[in-house]
Formats: C-alpha cells, sequence, structure tokens
C-alpha cells in the first residue's frame, strides 16, 4: 500500500508543478498504458501461471536541447507475491546538440541487431523471472549509468560507463511457475548475492562504432563487463544429501561487430563477437565443482524478408563456439540456437497474427508463442495465443510442462 | 483598323502557339512538371489520418513529419504522436529518384529502443499505418517508373485539367494503372483512380483544400476511398512550412532515436 501512497504522491506532485514548469516553457507529457495479462498451464493441474496489472507510466519534459524522462510500473501481480508495488524502470535527463548526446541515469542500452538473441548485446542483462513468456521488452532490465554519443551525419560513436553492474534475475522462488529450482530434488541452498564488490575496478564501460550508411549499417563494440548470466556452481554435501549452489560472476570482455544490408525483399543481419574469458560450468563427477574462463566465439546470422501485403518472415541462427574445449565443461563445444518469426497484419492493420519460436538446435527443444493481437480501439488491444514449450534436454526440457494459455488486455494512453 | 487588325493576328498567333504548347506537351511531360512542382528545399507539417471503416467507426493517427530535397533525392523522418500504442515510433527514409536504386529505410522501435533497417522496396505496396495510403503514396515515385499518357482535357469544378494515365512499367505494383486530373494552375491532382490488376477501380483519391503557403501550393485535405472495401482516409495537413532551417543532420538514425528534432 505505501508503493501506491508513494506513487500518489510523485503523480500528484508532478501534476502540481506542471503548469508552473509549463510556463517556464518546459513540454510535459504523460503517457503510458494499463495492461493484464493472465496464462494458464494446458496441462492437466490447469493452474494460472501468471495473473498480473499493471501500470506503465511515462513522463517526459523536454526544453531546448535538454530533456528527461521516467518510466515506472505499479503492479499488482497475485502470483509472485514479490513482484507487486512500485519499480522505476528508467530515470534519465539527457543533453543534446548537433555532435553531442549525453544521457545519464537508469536507462535501457540495446546493441547490435538480432532479435531475441543476445551476442553483441550485453549491456542490459535480462528478467527471467517469468523466463520468455512475457514481452521481450519487458524483459530487458536497465542499467544505471552514462552514456555519451558523438554524432556524425554518417556515423555515431558511442561510450558507455555502467558504474555498478544489473545481472540476470533468475526465478529461484520455489513458489514460482518458472522457477529453475523446479528439477532439483533434494534440500538445497542457494546463494545468489555472490556478486562483484560495489568498486571502481568493478565497473563495466565499453563503446560502439556505428555506420548508417547507403545500402549498409554497421557497427563495431567492444564492452569489459561480466557473465551476466550467472554460473551456479553446485557441490553436494558430505552425506549426499543435500546441494549446496553459489552463483558466480566473472569478468570477460567483448569484442564484436554487426551489419544489416537491404537487398530487394529481403535485409541480411548478422552479428559476430568473441567472448575473451567468458565463465563456463564445470560438469565434475565429485563435489570438487569448478568453474573456468574460456574464449567463445558467437555468431549469428539473420534474413528478413518483406513479401508485402503486410506479412514479414524474420530467421535467425545463432552459434556458439568454445575454444581450447574441456571434456568437463557442462556446456557443449558447439550450441546452436534459431528462431522463426512469421506475422501477418490484417482487417486494416488492426489484426496482427505472429508466431516467434526460439528452437535450440542443440537439444532438439523449442518454445513456440503463437498469438493474435486485435486492436478493439485505437487505446484498446486484446491479445490471446498458446505458448508451447518441449525438449527433453536443454534450456526448454524444465518448462515442458510450462505449456499456458494466455490473454492480455492492453489500454494505452 | 490596321492596328486592329495587328492585335488580332497577334492574338491569333499566341493562341496558335499555346495550343501547340498544350498539344506538344507528353503524358511524361505532365508527370515531370508535377514531380517538380515548386515546395521548398525543406517542409515539415503535422498529418491527421481519419480512418474511417465501412460501419463508420473511425481511427486516428497523428504524425509530424519533415523532409529535405538532397538534389533529385528526399530525405524525409517521421515521428508518430498518436495512437499512444505506437507514439514515439520513428520512421526514417531516404528516397532516391534513380530508378532501379533502393530507397533506405529504418524504423525506431521505442519500446525495443531499437532501430531496425527494413526493406527499401517491399513496403512500398503496403499500407501506412493501416490507412488507405500506400508507403508509395507517402513517398515519391520516379517519373520513369510508368508509362505516361495524356488523355485528355477537362474541366473539373472549374478547373483545367489534364487527364494523366500512367501504368507501372513493372510488375509488382498495387494498381495496373491511375488515371489523375490534375489541375494545369497548380500542378495538383484534384482526383485520382486507382485500377487493380483486373481493371477494376479499386482506390479513389480526392485532394481539396488547396491553397497557397508561403508561396507554394498545397492540397491539405486528401481523402482516398478504396471502393472495394469501403475503407476511407482522410488526410489533413495542419501547419505547413516550408524552407525551414534544417540541415541533413535531421535525417540520421540518431536524431530518429531522439524522438524529435
Amino acid at each position: 500500500m505505501k508503493y501506491f501512497v508513494g506513487f500518489l504522491m510523485l503523480l500528484f506532485s508532478t501534476l502540481s508543478v506542471w503548469s508552473q514548469a509549463d510556463s517556464a516553457g518546459i513540454a510535459f507529457k504523460y503517457n503510458g498504458f494499463i495492461d493484464s495479462y493472465h496464462a494458464l498451464r494446458s496441462e492437466s493441474s490447469n493452474d494460472w501461471m501468471s495473473s498480473r496489472t499493471r501500470l506503465r507510466s511515462e513522463l517526459s519534459a523536454d526544453k531546448g536541447n535538454s530533456s528527461m524522462f521516467i518510466s515506472f510500473n505499479a503492479v499488482y501481480n497475485s502470483i509472485l507475491e514479490d513482484k507487486t508495488g512500485l519499480f522505476l524502470r528508467e530515470a534519465f535527463f539527457r543533453y543534446n546538440t548537433e555532435k553531442w548526446d549525453l544521457k545519464a541515469g537508469r536507462q535501457i542500452i540495446t546493441w547490435g541487431v538480432a532479435d531475441g538473441i543476445r551476442v553483441t548485446d550485453l549491456v542490459s542483462p535480462m528478467d527471467y523471472t517469468e523466463f520468455l513468456a512475457q514481452d521481450y521488452d519487458d524483459i530487458r532490465i536497465p542499467e544505471n549509468g552514462i552514456r555519451l554519443k558523438y554524432l556524425h551525419p554518417k556515423f555515431n560513436l558511442e561510450g558507455v560507463l555502467i558504474p555498478v553492474a544489473e545481472f540476470f534475475q533468475l526465478p529461484i522462488d520455489a513458489e514460482n511457475p518458472w522457477s529453475v529450482m523446479s528439477s532439483v530434488a533434494m534440500p538445497y541452498s542457494l546463494d545468489m548475492e555472490n556478486k562483484p564488490e560495489r568498486k571502481l575496478s568493478n565497473s563495466e564501460y565499453g563503446g560502439r562504432l556505428s555506420f548508417f550508411l547507403s545500402g549498409i549499417d554497421a557497427s563495431l563494440s567492444a564492452l569489459h563487463t561480466w557473465n551476466k548470466m550467472p554460473v551456479i556452481n553446485k557441490s553436494l554435501s558430505a552425506h549426499g544429501d543435500s546441494l549446496s549452489m553459489q552463483a558466480h560472476y566473472e569478468r570477460m570482455d567483448m569484442l564484436g561487430a554487426d551489419m544489416s544490408v537491404p537487398i530487394g525483399k529481403f535485409v541480411i543481419r548478422a552479428e559476430a563477437a568473441a567472448y575473451l574469458g567468458e565463465l563456463q560450468d564445470l560438469d565434475m563427477p565429485s563435489n570438487l565443482n569448478t568453474t573456468v574462463r574460456k574464449n567463445t566465439c558467437n555468431g549469428l546470422l539473420g534474413l528478413d524478408f518483406y513479401p508485402g501485403n503486410d506479412w514479414t518472415i524474420m530467421v535467425q541462427y545463432s552459434h556458439k563456439y568454445i575454444l581450447d574445449y574441456d571434456e568437463v565443461i557442462s556446456t557443449k563445444k558447439n550450441t546452436g540456437l534459431a528462431t522463426f518469426n512469421i506475422s501477418k497484419k490484417l482487417l486494416q492493420t488492426t489484426l496482427t497474427l505472429s508466431s516467434f519460436t526460439y528452437y535450440d538446435v542443440t537439444n532438439n527443444g523449442f518454445y513456440n508463442r503463437t498469438s493474435a493481437d486485435y486492436a478493439i480501439t485505437d487505446q484498446i488491444h486484446i491479445m490471446g495465443g498458446y505458448d508451447w514449450f518441449h525438449g527433453d534436454k536443454g534450456p526448454f526440457a524444465m518448462y515442458k510442462n510450462n505449456s499456458e494459455y494466455f490473454m492480455k488486455f492492453k489500454y494505452s494512453f | 483598323m490596321n492596328t486592329i487588325k495587328k492585335i488580332t493576328g497577334l492574338m491569333a498567333v499566341c493562341l496558335c502557339s499555346l495550343a501547340i504548347q498544350a498539344q506538344s506537351l507528353s503524358g511524361r511531360d505532365i508527370a515531370l512538371k508535377v514531380k517538380n512542382r515548386p515546395d521548398g528545399d525543406t517542409r515539415s507539417s503535422e498529418m491527421t489520418m481519419q480512418l474511417v471503416n465501412k460501419n463508420g467507426s473511425t481511427r486516428d493517427r497523428k504524425i509530424q513529419s519533415y523532409s529535405m530535397d538532397i538534389g533529385k533525392d528526399k530525405k524525409t523522418i517521421m515521428f508518430f504522436l498518436y495512437p499512444g500504442d505506437v507514439k514515439g515510433t520513428g520512421f526514417l527514409t531516404w528516397d532516391y529518384d534513380q530508378v532501379g536504386k533502393e530507397d533506405d529505410k529504418w524504423l525506431y522501435l521505442p519500446a525495443m529502443k531499437k532501430t531496425r533497417r527494413i526493406s527499401g522496396s517491399s513496403s512500398k505496396t503496403d499500407y501506412f499505418m493501416g490507412s488507405d495510403f500506400t508507403y508509395d503514396d507517402m513517398g515519391s515515385r520516379n517519373v520513369d517508373e510508368d508509362e505516361h499518357k495524356l488523355l485528355k482535357e477537362e474541366i473539373v469544378d472549374g478547373h483545367k485539367c489534364w487527364v494523366l494515365e500512367s501504368t507501372p512499367k513493372t510488375q509488382g505494383e498495387l494498381y495496373s494503372r491511375k488515371v489523375a486530373w490534375i489541375r494545369q494552375d497548380c500542378l495538383i491532382a484534384l482526383k485520382v483512380e486507382y485500377y487493380d490488376k483486373l481493371n477494376k477501380l479499386h482506390r479513389k483519391l480526392e485532394m481539396s483544400n488547396i491553397e497557397k503557403v508561403d508561396g507554394f501550393w498545397i492540397a491539405k485535405k486528401m481523402h482516398m476511398t478504396n471502393v472495394q472495401t469501403n475503407h476511407q482516409t482522410i488526410l489533413t495537413i495542419s501547419n505547413p512550412k516550408y524552407n525551414l532551417k534544417i540541415d541533413q543532420s535531421v535525417f540520421t538514425v540518431a536524431k530518429l532515436e531522439k524522438g524529435s528534432l
């Protein structure tokens, strides 16, 4: 309740200064949406997997070269109690001239040209609280940092500094239907707080040089970062009757490049990145389980096809190769992930039918979301669909009983 | 008497030369005149599109648009202002006049915080934001992408018009031919009829509120009707401005991602 009182106070105080600020020449804008999302497991228990309603508020102020932006979610989640409350999403100010663009504060930073797959896009981590069964833009976690861009008509040079890095959020609460702990059959302890100390030497920084030219976009990027998806180190107790798990985070560097080339009705997208010192889990038979750092090569090739008549077809394949491979590494030397996306707009673009699939090439598993989105009015959208999980091994296997029907109602203002 | 004869003779010569000039104008010449109609080197406007379906229910779209001519090419940046679910979306095009050279297009999706490169050629035949205007209608088309034929001259609403038929030279266009009634005084079409592949009338465009702003002619209202589905789009242009002091740095991905100039 205190969150909502705080939210109302914030809203009213904002509105109270609105008119004064407006007279000072500051242009305020307030918009956002309310959405209500509910998902029901299609397997026999038919329990509700998600049931949440939120208000997304976005407030911006703009005067001359300077602007600010705040967005926050007020959420009521009936399944995950700790996800009920008021959450700051982004809050940053911006100073923009013809040559420079400075953005400081909590912000989402997106790099690369891939959709739903991270190759060079390593700055903002992911919130896997409900795995992938939420909108991809909701999954991104903002970073608290500074981004400075030098703007040239043909290229942008970007520098990023994140003093205290954010990390992946994983579903570890046993009550969460998406919990990664659901497959652990014995008593366990889990320590996820083994995060890097908050000191200067642990800061994250990097840069990106992007070209936007006639017929081609291309970027080069470098990032001194962390393995933001924790590697969870497991060890059995002396009696072998309980499991101790600890999340590990280590430094790594990324050197990457990406490009997009339109050719007729196609757009070819490609990304490549070397991860230097990426942390790997070791699958040791004893309780001496440890981790090791290895260099990896990561690549992605995508093809977008725009045949016209409001059809869009997109295919991607990404591959990871671990250099100097040890047989005890729990991940395979070569792993592949593909995505397929097909969508069609109908009824004067009021109805969108789409189907998006992640296909785990290595383990022959998949996750497919097939949905229909209908705009009743300019403000109201209703959406329904099915999330289908399949697999005996790999990341989708633990969710093979989580296939679900979902519906969503959204009012934008 | 001699003077009257001379004047009469001179008038006859003038009329004859005008008639010869009109007759000598080819369909391509007229299409070129329309395309080259003076509209400043840069321009901006706010566009409101009202989409009306066959039951009469309406939806609205609002867009702020800026464009600039660079030689025969054109760069355009558009920011979507309404409705809320597309607010902040931006669309940048570098439109090339050269036949066969693909346009460059980028779409900024604010929810994804991401700019996507999109195909320069395919979306031309798609409808723009659910309206009855295609991307091709919204952009500029090279005169030589169509075969033009002057059918006749006609008076429409008191205005002398050329009736021009344009037939695409290549397959893959939405229309098999279009017929435009072009006002000779201001080089703006009063109406355009688009015919489908079966040569049946598909869409009908009517332009009105034609006036001069900053010395340039503009049609402030465009009413497109899909006669086969009875869906309509009324596009209204407000606050048009010409020869703005903006440079090429406006038409970049950096500005697209900023969401405003």
